[in-house]
């Protein structure tokens, strides 16, 4: 892929013409002093025709309208990793710990740059883009107020500096200034959303954009991890509690972000009796104050009757106050109802008709919810058609993030048709997520789980034409398979008895960087073993084996695999039914290497082989090798030696000597 | 030391250069000796596998290219959607481009610069540019009913004006080239009288083309394409009133100065009538007088020959044409 420092210019030239209307006075009195003849003509049919012609008006669009229109006509590649990698076969990433490496070097080489640049913004001060590109400039990251006033409040309030920030505030008040009333919610918003400690510096390159915007409210940092939010615990007497209390006068923003901030960060409680300090000073709450409370009430009360009541009761008063529901309220209310147990059912519906009724659109994060509600637990069979119900009507558009929970709903939906095992509902719910901007709103951003439980659920349900096809579109450019993948595929191969295409499986599973597994290794040579097939298909099988048995070898250099008895045969008879004995025979030598006892099955196969080549010696050698282990059959193969092959006398002698040696073992 | 010695030599190389002018190749040869002695032993491969440091990681090895898993029903568009460089492990086809190896064939398409270095349209298939036309579509609005050929355009359109738009990938979209307008139109679809045509073919000179009888302003004085555009048409209409004006200072007009050749008053009808005169004297010996003599016919004709010629310029019909007037006139 072309990296943004390559300079290499095309030039593209569009003519275009375009005709100008003819000025009036050009058409006064033509005199024919100069000949043409073609002039006369012209001269003629113009009357008529100057009437008819009308010109269309020009059409305006926006600036991108033109690429936007030619880059729908783009469909996905399914052969082709992300754009983000050099497409190389070199230097695309092969297995999915080598994706989630690139993808975390790129990050962080540009938070490296991004970091360099804020710090040094002498340095890039000239502005060579143009149309000028705001995102690429330096951004102030450091304070450059230092005296105590409120634009220097403010500024810190902007730079997200928590502490600073209470700490300017405390001195102006000591100096006896007044703060203005805007920037105190400013500051108490600051405080209450980030309780009391400076934002993370680092986020999480796995929250980053590592496909673009992936979520478009995703607004402050650290917000997602759950290690913050079990961090942050809302202390007693905090410097929000403080300097609300010092405030001379409370207005309902003070209250909003004090609550939203005691919900947020755990003080269900303190939550709940803020707001009643603020009804006893006889003030309104906003539908934000609502929407936390309400995403309260399960942790305030046990009993699914009295959250539910809590919830009802929130409703009411807010209707009292003649505030305004909003898309978070419903959802708001729809979360607590998954914890309240068997109400949640039909309270559900009955919000979602409410919903409709106000005319707010259900977003991805209420279906979500409903969803949960009606597949928790056992009962799940009967109700897939409210599952069908919500497909039908989500299907073919396009949702853009209007809530935090929205992208849950794709893994979540997922998941529940895996466990149904609706194979439509899965197809829906793939296609949906095809649809336009759709793809920005999985939270997952390898994709790993959502398509690998779409992969599995094919692969129990579906026949293996439309399982193989599935399986070359996704992989390995959407996702990247774990061994359950592998073994769900292999299933699926053994069921249809499609196991000729074992070889190109085991080829992907090398490239994908599964081949030291050793229970996928083992799986896959006793599939290729189980039974004999065509000699096609065998010699493919051998080729396959003595690339397994390479792995094992470890000449890869990485931690090589440990032998089996099981692999060791599985090997040895495939090799063997391709008819390459030199091989084989070297495999049995490793045997012997690696003190592992070989299948009684084996040698009386390899005793067959050897009799159709007519390899009297290594029948011998065979014989000896079975005694030299101990095995209990070496008499029998002795005595179908004996019979079956034209010995030499010592031969013979040898042969005798070990039938009898191992019937007196026995 | 042997750094230092190699400097050494260098530099007197480099002195001798200065000096002499035949010794620079032997100079030239000991710098080069100098060099080669004194290259780094350090071989870039992997180090040596001595057992003492920890073992490396043997070399990763590249894939297998992307075009193997390519379907032969599969979307190219996808493949290819916008402009790029040639990618040998993305393109499915057995391209060799190159000098041949000696004895041999153009080199393989695996990490052939050649094939790299130049633009390629892979973006650009067919299939690829239906599509774009579909998608472009409606962007488009539809061209009048009545407006169905070519001659019609040009009587009622007259005035074409042209201008290139230009697309690159680079720091900058805009290029300075993009404000140039050309600006023709056909001098046939103005109404000029000779005077004024004359006129206009004098003030625009080498702008006009004589075959097709078309101008063209070009202009790129102005910084944007709009300033542009509105200047020449704005020169457009000054040349056309100047032209129709006659100013003061034209009648002073001299033959240097005229467009064609006329035969009144010039030294070729000065000559004939003398020839004629003097003829006409030695045969009768008659004054006859000049204005007659110019009605005759065929010394009509020769002046028609000989404007025809000082005109046209030379060429057999006209020459042949010169001929037969002079031997008309002179009863050869």
């Amino acid at each position: 892929m072309a990296t943004p420092g390559r300079h290499v210019g095309h030039y593209i030239q569009r003519n275009s013409r375009f005709l100008l209307n003819n000025l009036d006075q050009l058409w006064v009195n033509r005199t024919f002093g100069w000949t043409s003849a073609l002039r006369q003509h012209a001269a003629e049919t113009i009357t008529e025709s100057t009437d008819t012609i009308v010109i269309p008006r020009k059409k305006t669009w926006s600036k991108e309208a033109v690429l936007e229109a030619l880059a729908a006509t783009v469909s996905r590649d399914p052969t082709a990793y992300s754009y983000q990698f050099q497409d190389d076969p070199y230097l695309t990433p092969r297995t999915a710990p080598e994706l989630r490496l690139y993808t975390l070097a790129q990050e962080s080489g540009r938070s490296a740059a991004k970091y360099f640049v804020n710090s040094n913004p002498k340095f890039f001060t000239k502005d060579f883009a143009e149309p000028h590109i705001p995102c690429l400039m330096p951004e102030t990251v450091s304070l450059r107020l230092e005296e105590v006033s409120e634009e220097a409040l403010k500024e810190r309030i902007n730079l997200r500096k928590v502490k600073a920030a209470v700490d300017m505030y405390d001195q102006i008040l000591q100096a006896g200034v007044s703060v203005s009333m805007e920037t105190t919610h400013d500051l108490l918003d600051l405080i209450c959303l980030y309780c009391d400690k400076d934002p993370v510096e680092d986020e999480g390159p796995e929250t980053e954009d590592v496909e673009g915007a992936e979520d478009a409210k995703r607004n402050k940092a650290g917000a997602r991890r759950a290690s913050n939010i079990l961090k942050s615990i809302w202390r007693e007497n905090n410097n929000a509690e403080r300097l609300f209390n010092l405030l001379p006068e409370r207005d309902t923003q003070c209250y909003s972000a004090l609550i939203r901030g005691m919900v947020k960060h755990g003080a269900y409680t303190k939550a709940f009796s803020a707001y009643t300090d603020m009804l006893n000073n006889r003030l309104t709450a906003d539908v934000h104050i609502f929407n936390a409370l309400i995403s309260a009430a399960p942790e305030v009360r046990d009993k699914y009757n009295e959250r539910w009541d809590v919830i009802i009761e929130l409703l009411n008063q807010m209707s009292q106050q003649k505030v305004q529901p909003n898309l978070l309220t419903f959802n708001s209310v729809l979360k607590a109802l998954r914890r309240c147990g068997f109400l949640a059912k039909t309270q559900s519906i009955h919000t979602l008709n409410e919903m409709k009724a106000l005319g707010i659109a259900p977003s991805l994060a209420s279906f979500d919810h409903i969803l949960a509600v009606f597949f928790k637990g056992a009962s799940r069979q009967a109700n897939s058609d409210i599952f069908q119900e919500v497909m039908s009507e989500l299907a073919g558009t396009s949702f853009t993030c209007r809530d935090p929970d929205d992208t849950h709903f794709f893994s979540n939906a997922m998941r529940i048709c895996v466990e149904i095992k609706d194979l439509e509902l899965a197809y829906k719910v793939q296609s949906l997520l095809e649809v336009g901007e759709n793809w920005r709103l999985l939270r997952d951003p390898y994709r790993s789980y959502f398509y690998g439980s779409f992969f599995s659920l094919l692969c129990m349900m579906e026949h293996v034409d439309v399982v193989m096809k599935w399986y070359r579109q996704l992989v390995p450019s959407v996702y990247y398979p774990n061994t359950q993948g592998f073994r769900d595929l292999m299933q699926a191969l053994d069921t249809d008895s499609r196991l000729d295409l074992l070889p190109v499986i085991w080829k992907d599973i090398r490239s994908l960087g599964h081949d030291n597994k050793s229970d996928l290794v083992e799986e896959l040579l006793n599939l290729m073993a189980r039974d004999t097939h065509s000699p096609e298909v065998q010699e493919s099988y051998a080729a396959c084996a003595l690339d397994v048995k390479s792995v094992f070898a470890g000449d890869r250099g990485n931690k090589s695999l440990e032998w089996s008895p099981s692999s060791l045969s599985n090997i040895t008879s495939l090799l063997l039914r391709a008819n390459k004995t030199q091989q084989a025979w070297e495999m049995l030598q490793l045997f012997k290497s690696k003190n592992r006892v070989p299948a009684t099955g084996l040698l009386e196969e390899f005793l067959s082989a050897c009799h159709s080549e007519g390899s009297t010696n290594r029948a011998v050698a065979l014989v000896q090798l079975s005694a030299a282990f101990c095995l209990s059959a070496t008499p029998t193969l002795a005595k179908r030696t004996l019979s079956e092959f034209d010995l030499t006398e010592e031969q013979r002698a040898i042969l005798l000597d070990l039938e009898s040696a191992g019937e007196s073992l026995e | 030391m042997a750094s230092h010695t190699s400097k050494a030599f260098l530099s007197l190389g480099r002195l001798n250069i200065a000096g002499l002018g035949l010794n620079n190749s032997a100079s030239r040869v000991t710098y080069a000796a100098a060099l080669s002695t004194n290259s780094p032993k350090g071989d870039k491969g992997f180090p040596q596998r001595n057992g003492r440091g920890p073992v490396r990681k043997p070399r990763r090895e590249p894939g297998e290219p992307r075009t193997e898993k390519m379907p032969l029903d599969q979307d190219w568009t996808a493949v290819y959607p916008a402009a790029a460089p040639f990618r040998p492990s993305s393109v499915p086809l057995p391209v060799r481009m190159g000098y041949p190896v000696k004895g041999g064939v153009p080199p393989e398409k695996k990490g052939n610069l050649e094939l790299i270095k130049i633009p390629n349209f892979l973006h650009l298939t067919p299939a690829a540019i239906k599509k774009h036309c579909e998608a472009l579509k409606p962007f488009c609005t539809e061209w009048p009913s009545a407006l169905d050929s070519d001659a019609k355009c040009d009587e009622l359109f007259p005035i074409k004006v042209e201008s290139t738009d230009f697309v690159s990938a680079g720091q900058s979209v805009r290029n300075p080239s993009a404000r140039i307008v050309h600006l023709k139109v056909k001098l046939s679809s103005f109404n000029l009288d000779k005077h004024a045509q004359r006129k206009m073919l004098k003030l625009v000179g080498e702008r006009y083309n004589k075959d097709t009888d078309t101008l063209t302003i070009r202009a790129d004085s102005c910084p944007l394409r709009q300033q542009n555009q509105d200047y020449a048409m704005y020169l457009l209409t000054v040349l056309y009133h100047e032209s129709w004006k006659t100013e003061a200072w034209e009648d002073e007009k001299t033959v240097a100065d005229m467009e064609e050749y006329s035969w009144e008053d010039s030294p070729s009808q000065k000559n004939m009538l003398n020839v004629l005169v003097r003829m006409k004297v030695a045969g009768e010996g008659k004054g006859e007088v000049r204005e007659q003599l110019l009605g005759i016919k065929e010394v009509q004709e020769y002046k028609d020959s000989v404007t025809r010629l000082k005109n046209e310029g030379e060429s057999e019909s006209t020459m042949l044409q010169y001929k037969e007037a002079v031997k008309k006139v002179l009863d050869l």
